[in-house]
């Protein structure tokens, strides 16, 4: 075929992209799992966007390549990534193809639950406008990859809700045409690389590449693409087969990828081991979500979320400025969850998983409320409060080995302090619930992150507490009014609770490690500069920082949204313990823009 | 009056400056707020700035970015300090955000009451009478991105301050040519290098050289 050759021209630097062909191991190990589509080259694609790194990482290019996207590559991208299926609109309607335009294997859309879809076993909901490309093996890792906007598949909203098939594109409909615009790729892969600069588990961007009308298709990357919807749909089925099927496809991936300890011995050891990895993973995943202000729609059908924590989708993710547990989006039909019930949807996700094992296990499926109070729940919510503690702590600026000491001998300290800075952190205004753009909120009255960046450098200075009106000057959000943040002898005694147990943890430091709270004050004063930086994005300003690279796109080269995206990454830092150099980048081209971006981190920092 | 101009450079290469500052000029036990040219990414520069001045004693640090909403709570102890620094950085930038933020009127006081202002590069153009030298030479100079007009600044001293001077005939035949247009002394300092003012004593750190009317004539310490 004639696209074939052309995939084959460019054997020697770019061999690997060969691999990239549709063929997938998920497909012959569970074949249910998933429906099988025919796809075609796509024209009039336009490469955006490379992620250089990742493709060095997944051995799709050579470490010493280029950071530019020289003809070649832009070739062999479009030639891998720039395809639509041949789906049943296409079939149905006898449309025409040409021979060398169909590529020569086929392509899977996965099957699984989803909670907009209204047959709610997950027989007919999926990847709805996506397809996975196949896998790469490099340095003893395997890596999926998937690609959004690749043309309608039977598994979207759209054909279920009107029991009918659309053809790709067709613009009566917008979220079951099949095609993804640009902007959703821009807001992935910006969101998508902060957090993953953070420590934040998430798919990520491999390429972007562009079409006529906004159109776009987003290729994503992970070490392991799998839902929690994935599995669910089988308990939903009552299919035991299929559930241990793909959950032995789950381990062998995750056993291969070395991400499991030493393989499991036995059937029954291995599914323990699942439900203790996937257990403490959720309990993780969700404290730190909460803690950072991560707000990711967790429901029933465990969707949204990979199996290792990572986001995927980042239609609805948001990261607050401020801790506004209030929020929720609004998809039209339905409120999503709020930031603090992600914690109770990630303990149904776990009683879930203890349901399909244990039906694995017994061959008989028990009713899901027999779980509710089972050994993985109270595992669950232990780990969830370790990580909560140490969260604070972190938070605070203490390093790891202050962490480790503080947990082991003053945790009835951190508790007192934790409870004391979430009184600060929930306040909220008297002005009540509120509707905005995409949801409802109710807005926070208080920065937490301000007071905890401010405070060491003040007690650095004074050596005491400050007074309760400064407190309040310093962490007092942009929503409060002066009626909320009144000062009654509540809130007084609080203030110096805050600060008390404050005081008590530098002190513990302090002796425990044989200096004085100075010096621990110093450390503090560095660390939580940069974990409580001024500077941090929401989704709001992802959302305008989009809209405005995009203003600029057409004018702007791969290497420039590169420079773009690196900037921001950049900028958005918050490990103290890995700073790198401060870029120059008021001397580089674009500085206009890049003043334009730090202008809206600013102007939207406290928003959602 | 106290103050001390920073050309900039390393630290090591700053020491003799921080430590005449600190030994002459400071009370015992100090403390430093630092203000940084602009916001984003200020908190890396902090922290190298405590880094610097950990080692030489001091243990009382103020962070104070001045191009974001500054609560009142920080500017009083700023202010309650004993040095603050203006960090190098966009000249233009500076000093329109200073101006915009109302603190030059309380830096001055500072000075007048007795606190030491530092300066590095930018920072010690600011404390000059305008920020004209930031505009020049044209091969390596402040971009006015913000379109700045007032170029007047704090007027601190008689003479205008030009950090980042290296030898050369470039150099040299720009700053000649500028001082000939101007009625105020220019002090040009090499990274390393800088001026310090200790009431009625005026000290020059380093090698630099003054360009007035037209004539270089060079200073060492």
């Amino acid at each position: 075929m004639k696209n074939a050759t052309s995939i084959n021209v460019n054997k020697g630097m770019y061999d690997k992209f060969c691999q990239v062909n549709g063929i997938h191991p998920l497909a012959s190990k569970v074949p249910d799992s998933c429906v099988l589509y025919q796809a075609r080259k796509r024209k009039n694609g336009k490469v955006t966007y490379f992620n250089f790194n990742l493709a060095k990482s997944m051995g799709l290019i050579p470490e010493d390549h280029q950071e530019k996207i020289t003809n070649e590559l832009d070739q062999i991208i479009l030639d891998t990534f720039s395809i639509i299926i041949i789906n049943e609109y296409d079939i149905n309607h006898k449309i025409k193809f040409k021979e060398e335009e169909i590529l020569p294997n086929k392509y899977m859309a996965t099957r699984y639950l989803q909670l907009q879809h209204p047959n709610k076993q997950g027989k007919t909901s999926g990847d709805g406008r996506s397809i996975w490309n196949g896998t790469i093996h490099h340095m003893g890792k395997v890596w999926d990859i998937s690609s959004c906007g690749t043309g309608a598949t039977c598994l979207s909203p759209a054909t279920s809700i009107n029991n009918k098939f659309y053809q790709s594109g067709d613009p009566s409909i917008s979220y079951g045409c099949g095609f993804s615009e640009i902007d959703e790729g821009y807001n992935t892969l910006f969101f998508s690389e902060i957090l993953k600069k953070n420590g934040i588990e998430t798919e990520q961007v491999l390429a972007l590449i562009r079409y006529p009308n906004g159109m776009s298709i987003t290729v994503r990357a992970h070490s392991n693409l799998l839902r929690p919807s994935h599995f669910f749909r089988y308990i939903k089925q009552g299919d035991d087969k299929n559930l241990k099927k793909l959950l032995d496809y789950y381990v062998d991936r995750e056993i291969e990828n070395k991400s499991w300890g030493p393989k499991p011995t036995s059937e029954k050891e291995k599914y323990n081991q699942f439900m203790h990895n996937i257990t403490k993973t959720f309990a993780r995943t969700t404290a730190t979500f909460e803690d950072e202000y991560i707000f990711c729609w967790l429901d029933w059908d465990g969707d949204n979320i990979l199996m290792d924590g990572g986001i995927i989708d980042y239609g609805s993710v948001r990261q607050f400025g401020l801790f506004h547990h209030n929020y929720r989006f609004d998809d039209d039909a339905r409120f999503s969850t709020t930031i603090t019930e992600q914690k109770l949807k990630a303990k149904y996700i776990i009683q879930t998983f203890a349901q399909g094992i244990d039906f694995i296990l017994s061959k008989s499926k028990k009713k899901i409320n027999i779980f509710k109070h089972d050994k993985y729940q109270k595992l669950f919510d232990q780990t969830f409060k370790q990580y909560k503690n140490r969260n604070i702590l972190k938070k605070i600026g203490f390093n790891s080995n202050q962490q480790d000491i503080l947990l082991e001998h003053n945790l009835k300290d951190v508790l007192k302090f934790r409870n004391a800075f979430s009184y600060f952190e929930k306040a909220k205004t008297k002005e009540g619930p509120a509707k905005l753009p995409d949801g409802i909120t109710w807005s926070v009255i208080f920065c937490m992150r301000d007071i905890l960046r401010e405070l060491p450098q003040l007690y650095l200075c004074d050596e005491k507490n400050i007074l309760p009106e400064e407190f309040i000057d310093i962490a007092k959000s942009s929503y409060a009014t002066e009626d909320d943040l009144y000062l009654n002898s509540y809130r007084q005694e609080k203030i110096n609770l805050f600060q008390h147990q404050y005081w008590k943890l530098i002190r513990a430091i302090a002796e425990k490690t044989n200096t004085t709270p100075n010096k621990v004050l110093i450390e503090l004063t560095m660390r939580s500069s940069v974990i409580n930086k001024y500077y941090r994005v929401t989704g709001d300003a992802i959302g305008n920082i989009v809209d405005t690279v995009l203003k600029q796109s057409p004018r702007l080269a791969p290497e420039e949204l590169e420079d773009l995206l690196h900037f921001i990454v950049h900028q958005q830092q918050f490990n103290p313990d890995d700073i790198s150099s401060v870029i120059e980048h008021k001397k580089h081209e674009n500085y206009k823009i890049k003043n334009r971006i730090l202008t809206l981190v600013k102007d939207f920092r406290e928003g959602i | 009056m106290k103050l001390v101009f920073y050309s900039s450079g390393e630290p090591k290469d700053n020491l003799e400056l921080d430590k005449i500052m600190l030994s002459q000029m400071a009370p015992t036990d100090p403390q430093i707020t630092f203000i940084p040219s602009e916001s984003s990414e200020s908190e890396i520069h902090f922290q190298n700035f405590i880094k610097q001045y950990q080692k030489l004693g001091v243990q009382h640090f103020i962070h104070m970015p001045i191009d974001i909403p500054i609560h009142e709570t920080m500017i009083n102890k700023a202010f309650q300090g004993d040095i603050i620094h203006l960090s190098g950085g966009n000249t233009y930038y500076f000093l329109h955000h200073l101006k915009r933020s109302n603190l030059l009127g309380k830096l001055k006081k500072f000075v007048a009451s007795g606190g030491i202002l530092a300066g590095t590069s930018a920072g010690g153009i600011i404390m000059t009478p305008s920020i004209t030298t930031a505009g020049f030479p044209t091969f390596d100079c402040d971009d006015n991105y913000i379109s700045l007009k007032n170029l007047t600044a704090m007027s601190l001293v008689n003479f205008e301050f030009f950090p980042h001077y290296k030898k050369s005939k470039r150099y040299d035949q720009e700053l000649a040519s500028y001082s000939k247009k101007s009625r105020l002394p220019l002090l040009a300092c090499p990274d390393g290098t800088g001026v310090i003012i200790n009431g009625d004593v005026s000290m020059v750190c380093g090698k630099l050289s003054c360009f007035y009317q037209g004539k270089k004539i060079n200073f060492k310490y």
